[in-house]
Order: C-alpha cells, then structure tokens, then sequence
C-alpha cells in the first residue's frame, strides 16, 4: 500500500508521511552511533566507526567527526558521501558568513543554514533527501557552548546529551539517567561518553582503532580549541575508565 | 588622478638567508588628505606565509577578507597549511577573475616553503607574477624603494641584518612620497619564529 507513495519524495502519503524521509532515517539507524554531551565548559563528541580493517589507511581524514570552522564540529552517522557532500556546503555557508560580516557565524545559524538546504530536498526538485544526522558541537559569544541535532527531514533542537544512528535509543535512555543537569564538566562529559558507549556499542571490545572521540573547549588563550583524540589519547581514556579491554573484566 | 594613488601606500617584500622580510608604510589618506597613521595593509595566512596589499583601500580590505575565507577553507578540505607558492596561485587567479573590472591592489608575498626555503613573489593588479630572487616592492613609493632595495640588498642577509636592511630601505623611500609614510611596520620571519617591529619615522 505504501509502495505507490514512496517513489515521489515530494509528496504525501495519505496517512500524511514522507516515506523517503522515513526511509532515510531508517538508513541513519544502520550506521554507526553517535553521541554528544554538552558541559558547562565544553563539547563532547564521541562516535564508533563503523568501517574498520586492518587494511584501512588509519591516518586518512576522519569517518564520523569533522571541523565545519574555527568555533564548530560535527559527528555524522548516515551514508558517508551524501555527510561529506553536506560538510562542504556547511563550510562554505560558514566563510560566507565570515566575509560578509567579519564574524564567526552563531552555532544556531549554521544549523539552520544546513536544515533549510536537508527540507528543500524534501519539496522540491524530486531528489531523495540526505541520509545523514548531524551533531553540531559549537560555541558562540551569544550562547556559549550548544550542542544541536538535525535529521534528514531538515528538522534540527538543542540538546543537552542526544545521540544518533545505531543503538541510539538504548543511549539516549542511558543518558536520560545519568547526565546531571547542572554542574557537569568536559572530564564528567568524557568519561560519561566513554560509559555509554561501552555498553551501547556493537562490538565486544573498545579499542581506539573503532572510536572517533573529540571535544570542543575553550583553551588558555581564550580561543575555540577542537582536539581530535589520538589513537593513545583514546586508549588512555578508555583506560581510565577501566573499559579497555571487555574481555579483562569478569563480568 | 590614478585610481592606484587615490590612498597611497607601499610595500617591500626581501629574501634573506633562511628568512623573509616584508615591511609596509601605515599611512591611509584620500588624496592629499591624511586620514590614519594605522592602516593595516599585511596580513598573516599562517606563522609562515604573510602578504601585503597595496593600492586601493577598500581593495585591500575586501581582498584580505576573501584571501582569509578561501584559505579557511582550503585547510578545512586539504587538512594541510598552504604553501607559499600555492597561494601566490591563488591570489592570482583570483585577480585574474576581474581581469576587465580589476581590484585596484598590487599583492607582495613572503615567506618559508616547507624545507624552510625562502619565497618572495609581487603581483600586478590583474595576478601577473613576479618570482623575484632577491626583493619585491609595490605601492605609490615603488620607484623609489626600487632605487633604496638596489642599493642596500645583499644576498644571505641574517634576519637581524635582513630587518636593518628592510627597515631603511622602506624609511627612506617613503620620505620621498608624498602619500607613503606616516609610520611603518616590520615581518621577519624564520622557521622558528616572526619578529614584528614598528618603526619610528618621520611623521609628515
């Protein structure tokens, strides 16, 4: 029955759904998790990499955490290319902004940007629309540190902890329970990630070689710093939190 | 009435022994009419590249926002610092664009290409390049820092050396321009850091 309403993308079906953008969304639940939790003194973005091999050139660019520009990143989970085609245009609308205005562009704003280009695919020009969600970690001199989601339907919040793709309600659940509203830290915010990864994620054992872990902070010259975790940064971290190796712990 | 001495201003660009050197004049005016003693005319694209614009002011201030938005992006998708004679490219093609409704700005490029080789080049306001081996000059005082760079540049200058050399030749070429001068400011820079120095000059 839905099959005669899903071919178009630009119209509805008689219950009053986009099928293709449902479609995507069910893409996105395929893909590897990604979370996000914002502190009172930064952003934490953690991701699982879903493509892994011992083949695969590790030091290439980054699968699921980008740089959009001086004051924001973002984690993706969806199909890839259509992420990367995405990112660029982010970027672009980010040194637009910065030409025109000679200002950083707001994190809010560049959201919309992104969310008003994902909803024209959903009404005009009979294209399928982008299988991706994003997770923007930015900081502004309006708002401070936010943390915003935004999915292929072009529909985008603010978020305190969200997560997206795989196992991503079982997450959001976890959070639910143990982010504390006020008062939290970027180390609070990293070990937390770390937590609810460990259990939410596919794999028995974490391992820097399957996670993308950074964090968006304010350095000591008062500047917008993103750090990309190393391979060691990560292994110390998991480390720390004592979920190294899954195997070592009789559970 | 030139279009290219309507603000005034000038630039000198010098290679020395693993160093570059670029020095600008600060002043700003509307014809004979002085108007500020700090314009800013050389930008930074990293601890290693700078450039300078000379020429039309509001040029020089629209260019150095689309230089700083294309390399923004540049490092965001090559993940890399760009090099100098990469930029050079860029600003001139960039130029070229507008080759019949031209920016009214003649760009100096300096710095250290990635063996710390030094790297000096000047561009006409359309993006022909100049890869000039010992030093570059541009702006309504060109001729004359033409005549000083002849007569003062040696090659394998030390950068204290190459700063004493940079500083008179801009000091005294600016003093025979009407609309040059009003102070200046000195770049050098090494593979391991960039001195900045502002000079003291006649201020008339």
């Amino acid at each position: 029955m839905a099959r005669r309403y899903d071919s178009r993308t630009t119209i509805f079906s008689p219950e009053g759904r986009l099928y293709q953008v449902e479609y995507a969304m069910e893409a996105i639940s395929h893909a590897g998790t990604a979370l996000g939790i914002l502190a009172d003194d930064g952003i934490v973005l953690a991701a699982e990499k879903k493509v892994t091999s011992k083949l695969l050139e590790q030091s290439a660019s980054a699968e699921k955490v980008y740089v959009l520009n001086d004051t924001m990143a973002c984690a993706v989970a969806g199909i890839t290319a259509d992420a990367n085609t995405l990112i660029t245009y982010a970027r672009q609308q980010a040194q637009q902004y910065l030409y025109t205005y000679s200002e950083e562009i707001p994190a809010e704003l560049l959201v919309q940007r992104m969310c008003d280009l994902k909803q024209g695919y959903t009404q005009y020009g009979g294209l399928r629309p982008f299988g991706v969600s994003f997770l923007y970690a930015g900081w502004d001199s309006h708002f401070g540190f936010q943390l915003y989601h935004s999915d292929p339907s072009g529909n985008y919040s603010g978020w305190k902890a969200t997560c997206i793709g795989a196992n991503s309600s079982n997450a959001q659940s976890i959070l639910k329970q143990d982010y504390k509203e006020t008062g939290i830290t970027l180390a609070n915010a990293k070990s937390l990630a770390v937590k609810v990864l460990a259990k939410t994620m596919d794999s028995t054992t974490l391992g820097s070689d399957k996670l993308e872990f950074a964090t968006v902070s304010k350095g000591n010259d008062g500047k917008i710093a993103f750090h990309l975790f190393s391979a060691e940064e990560i292994d110390q971290l998991l480390k720390d939190e004592n979920v190294a190796q899954f195997q070592e712990e009789d559970s | 009435m030139s279009i290219m001495q309507y603000n005034g201003g000038c630039l000198v660009g010098m290679k020395g022994k693993n160093c570059v050197a670029i020095a600008s004049d600060r002043r700003f005016g509307v014809q004979a009419l002085g108007l500020s003693t700090n314009f800013q005319r050389m930008f930074s694209v990293n601890n290693r590249l700078y450039y300078g614009l000379a020429g039309l002011g509001t040029d020089v201030q629209t260019l150095s926002e689309k230089f700083r938005m294309s390399v923004n992006m540049y490092n965001l998708k090559e993940e890399r610092d760009i090099a100098p004679t990469t930029f050079a490219s860029l600003v001139s093609s960039t130029l070229y664009e507008r080759r019949f409704g031209p920016y009214f700005s003649e760009p100096v490029i300096v710095g250290l290409e990635k063996d710390d080789t030094p790297f000096i080049c000047a561009m006409d306001l359309i993006g022909c390049i100049n890869f000039a081996k010992d030093f570059v000059v541009t702006g309504t005082s060109s001729e004359q820092l033409y005549g000083m760079c002849e007569a003062l540049w040696e090659p394998d200058l030390e950068p204290e050396d190459l700063f004493e050399t940079i500083s008179q030749a801009m000091l005294n070429a600016v003093d025979r321009d009407a609309l040059s001068g009003w102070g200046a400011v000195v770049h050098v820079i090494t593979p391991t850091q960039v001195i900045t120095r502002t000079l003291k000059g006649r201020m008339d």
